[in-house]
């Protein structure tokens, strides 16, 4: 079988390696098609134990605790926590404002390394794992399944996805929740260039759904700072008016204006129990990972 | 606001450059792709208000600095004179400066005169304006002269003060004359005087001419008057009035008249003890003056019987006029008043003969001799303290003694002759006779001042109760004394800088006149005329400063007066001077005394239609009439400079932390460990 040995772009192994220890957990319980590491709604087999239940007829005999029989005269089922495999879903946004990047990367590239990190992670742990590349609406979409070929078709198609087009994350999301049809784990890699208060919908959406939703924030340093110095035609990346501004005359309200954003946004995410993470363009994505792994572990504990 | 550097006001427009840099800085835009519109598009919905203040004024502030340099190379001048130097420096500047005594007056409290602070106030000014050319015209001047600086304003001794009174259109006479002689360009006539009356000569017909003149000037004349109006508020001054030496059986005494004048707010009686020094000998009296004025006459100093000659010195103690606490005499033995009467009609020689010859006091001689023209080749001239012309006015031949004479000091009354004829004396002449029936008696006549002026005791002459029969009319530039009902003269008075010269136009002939019959005006008319002639005779002379500045004064020995006098300053220097045999006293004019000083009206009465302003300042003041205030603009500048950096500084940029972003890897404290040594799982590098 042909195997197309060019290096992925946003892949890295040096960080792979670094993060294959850490475990990639679903915050919430899972509902797999197969034995994996999260926990499933179901009482299983596993090792570890879940709870004692009075025997019903029709239990098997296997399962029944003739300890407890022997001390109390009493028919007890032993239940054990049932371990899953999860779906994950990852939503990248692919408007057109995802291409700026003041520094070595734009937005898109950066999400595609998240990806790419989280993708094979949940592979390797036997994971299912999706693609929804979204803008004006869904453009590409790849429903999860597991196994390394599949991660290789999401790779493919995350490689090959354009910043372009406006961005429509409030419907897609929308449409998401309601398409994806058990509960999965719902990765968003967007800039979030939409109200925070349409946004809080999608997530409460999301989350009615049983799904457990992440969001990475991504902003380049530049659209938070404004720093221009000469007065700049602005033009807008996702084809809408271009705008011309004297920096020194509008920056003070440029960041008034991204500073009542922001406040939203995180009072939404308070809200909303979202597994939320603002990340500037300028830090390293492997710690931006392993803040979000360590974050997941600490949830489940 | 006035510049000393004008020019470099046409820098001014470039005021805009921050305006047009600004407006260029708008055209060079950059276009920059950009993901993060949303809060551009809120930006721009928000209250632009502030931003656009913080805008304007930067630019503001940025045009502020670029005026403020401007102005301050410009050299602007604070000042109250508005429009003094506008244009520029002067090619030729023209000080005319008015040393005479009143100008010696102190500012209260300062100790300071007029003049001294005038001087400061134009040498610093002057300094600060610069000029190609400096002339200086002062009181005592006969000529402009040109001087290094105006700092030699301070140092030069032709600065000092005199005790000669200005004459001002003179003055700018010569500055006229300067100005027209040495093509001076631009030219500013700077005055420096206190505008008093007798100084300025306001009714003169000089002003007239030197106005006209001025004006047909081809350069421009631009005048300043530094002017000290201000009077003292508590001075005296003290002139003697009469001095005569008077011998009694076994003694001979000084008969010292005196007049005290005050100038005061207030009419409190005030003490004073006034010095006599006689020959450098002391005495003391002391005085209670009530009221502006006193009078003390005769006052008795005994002196040696030997001493038939000699100087004196009255003196009050200092107050705010220095110039005015002393005042210098001479005496000596009483001359023989010598009357010379040219007639050739005895019904008319007899009377003045008679009014001639008659003394006033015993101790004086006087006596009256009556000849025709053509004796008068005999007469010792010396000898001689009135001539009355009864006759045809002299010819050329004739009147060069009279005219030395004249010019001596001496005193002619003229009357006119049966014949009048054609001849002219000094451009004045009589024309014809002219009869009245009835007799005409007189309308109008001076009894302020000259020959017919009022007794010592303010009673006026009975000059009204004359008549006149037939008198003789005249021509001429003359000032009429007396004027008949029907308006024509009956005495006048010949303006000249020496001597007296007067017209009679009737005569003592009683079918012309009643002057015989009422002989009280005649007699006192010749008494006073032989009077003020009998000042030329003897051995001594009392002289007003200047006066005898056409002698030669530097031949003078000074006996008494100001020790720092130059000897070419005699003559206008207040003090006692002794010139081969005669014995000199010199002391300002009696005008000075009168504190009067001109209108402001007036002032600008005279200078109408030329370019003149006017500050008044104050003796004591030292306050700078002009400043160079640079330094306000250039620190104007730089506060607009500092202000605009501080508009410019860039806003507090928000935190990362405020942001809600975490900071980045280089700030992270200690973020989440990776234990990179259990990354034993080697990954694909392909998927």
């Amino acid at each position: 079988m042909p195997v197309n040995r060019q290096p992925r772009s946003f892949l890295d192994t040096r960080v792979l390696s670094r993060l294959a220890g850490m475990p990639f957990l679903a915050r919430q319980p899972m509902q797999g098609s197969v034995s994996g590491r999260h926990a499933s709604p179901h009482r299983g087999s596993s090792v570890e134990f879940a709870e004692y239940r009075k025997y019903v007829p029709g239990d098997d005999l296997r399962r029944l605790d003739w300890r407890a029989y022997g001390r109390s005269d009493r028919f007890y089922v032993k239940e054990f926590e049932a371990d899953t495999n999860l779906r994950c879903c990852f939503v990248v946004d692919t408007s057109g404002s995802m291409d700026f990047g003041s520094g070595d990367v734009t937005k898109l590239q950066y999400a595609q390394r998240l990806v790419g990190v989280l993708g094979y992670m949940a592979t390797q742990q036997g994971d299912a794992v999706g693609l929804s590349c979204v803008a004006a609406g869904v453009v590409q979409s790849l429903p999860p399944k597991r196994g390394p070929a599949h991660l290789r078709t999401m790779f493919d198609l995350l490689e090959l996805a354009e910043p372009k087009g406006e961005t429509e994350l409030v419907t897609v999301l929308h449409e998401l929740a309601e398409t994806i049809r058990q509960r999965a784990l719902i990765i968003v890699l967007s800039d979030l260039f939409v109200e925070p208060a349409l946004l809080k919908e999608c997530f409460q959406h999301l989350r009615f759904r049983k799904h457990d939703v992440s969001v990475f924030h991504l902003l380049d340093p530049q659209e938070i700072g404004f720093e221009f110095k000469r007065p700049t035609r602005f033009l807008d990346m996702e084809g809408g008016t271009a705008i011309f501004a004297e920096p020194n005359d509008i920056a003070d309200r440029y960041h008034k204006a991204i500073q009542v954003y922001l406040e939203d946004l995180r009072q939404v995410v308070l809200e909303s129990a979202i597994d939320f993470h603002q990340v500037r363009l300028d830090e390293d994505y492997e710690q931006v990972l392993s803040r979000f792994l360590v974050g997941r572990t600490r949830g489940k504990g | 606001m006035t510049f000393l550097q004008p020019i470099l006001l046409a820098a001014l427009p470039l005021i805009a450059l921050p305006v047009i840099i600004h407006l260029i800085n708008q055209r060079r835009y950059q276009s920059v792709r950009w993901g993060a519109m949303m809060f551009l598009l809120a930006a721009n919905r928000m209250s632009r208000g502030y931003a656009r203040l913080r805008q304007i004024l930067i630019l503001i502030f940025r045009t502020l600095a670029i005026a403020g340099l401007i102005f301050a190379v410009s050299r602007p001048l604070a000042s109250g004179w508005l429009g003094l130097t506008a244009g520029g420096q002067a090619d030729t500047t023209i000080i005319l400066l008015d040393r005479s005594p009143s100008m010696l007056e102190q500012g209260a409290g300062t100790g300071v005169s007029k003049l001294e602070a005038g001087r400061e106030q134009l040498a610093s000014t002057l300094e600060t304006l610069g000029s190609d050319r400096w002339v200086l015209v002062e009181t005592t001047s006969e000529n402009a002269i040109e001087i290094d600086s105006p700092d030699s304003l301070r140092k030069l001794p032709s600065t000092a003060p005199v005790g000669t009174s200005s004459d001002v259109p003179a003055m700018l006479e010569q500055a006229r004359d300067y100005i027209k002689s040495n093509k001076t360009g631009r030219t500013e006539v700077w005055i420096c005087s206190d505008i008093r009356e007798n100084d300025w000569n306001a009714e003169s017909g000089r002003w007239q001419t030197i106005r006209d003149s001025i004006l047909e000037l081809p350069q421009a004349v631009r005048f300043h008057l530094l002017a000290y109006p201000s009077e003292a508020k508590s001075n005296t001054s003290i002139r003697v009035t009469s001095v005569r030496r008077f011998e009694t059986v076994d003694n001979a005494e000084l008969l010292v008249s005196l007049k005290i004048t005050r100038n005061a707010s207030t009419e409190d009686s005030v003490t004073l003890p006034v010095q006599f020094e006689i020959e450098g000998a002391r005495s003391e009296l002391t005085v209670n003056v009530e009221g502006p004025t006193l009078e003390l006459i005769d006052h008795r100093i005994p002196i040696e019987r030997s001493n038939d000659r000699g100087w004196g010195k009255v003196s009050i103690p200092a107050d705010s006029n220095s110039a005015d606490n002393d005042f210098y005499f001479v005496f000596d033995r009483p001359q023989k008043r010598h009357t010379l009467i040219v007639s050739n009609d005895p019904q008319t020689a007899i009377p003045l003969q008679l009014a001639a010859s008659i003394s006033p006091d015993q101790a004086t001689e006087c006596s009256a001799e009556t000849l025709t023209e053509q004796q008068l080749a005999t007469v010792d001239w010396e000898a001689v303290s009135l001539v009355m012309w009864h006759a045809p006015l002299p010819g050329e031949e004739s009147a060069k003694p009279l005219n030395d004479y004249i010019n001596r000091g001496g005193q002619v009354v003229f009357l006119p002759p049966r014949e009048p004829g054609s001849a002219a004396f000094r451009d004045v002449r009589w024309n014809s006779w002219s009869d009245q029936q009835p007799a005409i008696r007189v309308e109008f006549w001076r009894g302020d001042q000259g020959i017919l002026a009022n007794s010592q005791s303010g009673n006026a002459l009975p000059v009204g109760e004359l008549e006149v029969r037939r008198f003789c009319e005249l021509s001429g530039e003359v000032t009429p004394l007396a004027r008949l009902r029907n308006n024509q003269i009956l005495f006048a008075h010949l303006p000249t800088t020496h001597g007296g010269v007067y017209f009679c136009t009737t005569t003592p002939n009683l079918q012309d006149s009643s002057l015989t019959t009422n002989g009280v005006v005649l007699y006192v008319f010749i008494q006073r005329a032989i009077e003020a002639g009998a000042a030329i005779l003897g051995q001594t002379r009392q002289l007003a400063a200047g006066a005898g500045a056409s002698d030669q004064p530097i031949n003078w020995k000074q006996i008494s007066g100001p020790e720092d006098a130059l000897s070419t300053d005699y003559a206008h220097q207040s003090g006692i001077y002794s010139s081969e045999e005669k014995l000199l006293a010199v002391n300002r004019d009696q005008a000075e005394d009168e504190s009067r000083v001109l209108p402001e009206e007036k002032i600008a009465g005279l200078f109408k239609g030329l370019s003149f302003n006017r500050v008044d300042d104050q003796a004591g003041s030292f306050e700078g009439l002009i400043q160079e205030v640079w330094r306000i603009f250039l620190v104007a500048m730089l506060i607009a400079l500092m202000v605009e950096a501080i508009l410019c500084m860039p806003r507090r940029v928000p935190k990362v932390e405020d942001t809600g972003f975490p900071r980045r890897q280089s700030d992270e404290d200690a973020g989440p460990t990776v234990d990179r040594a259990t990354t034993t799982q080697a990954t694909s590098t392909t998927i």
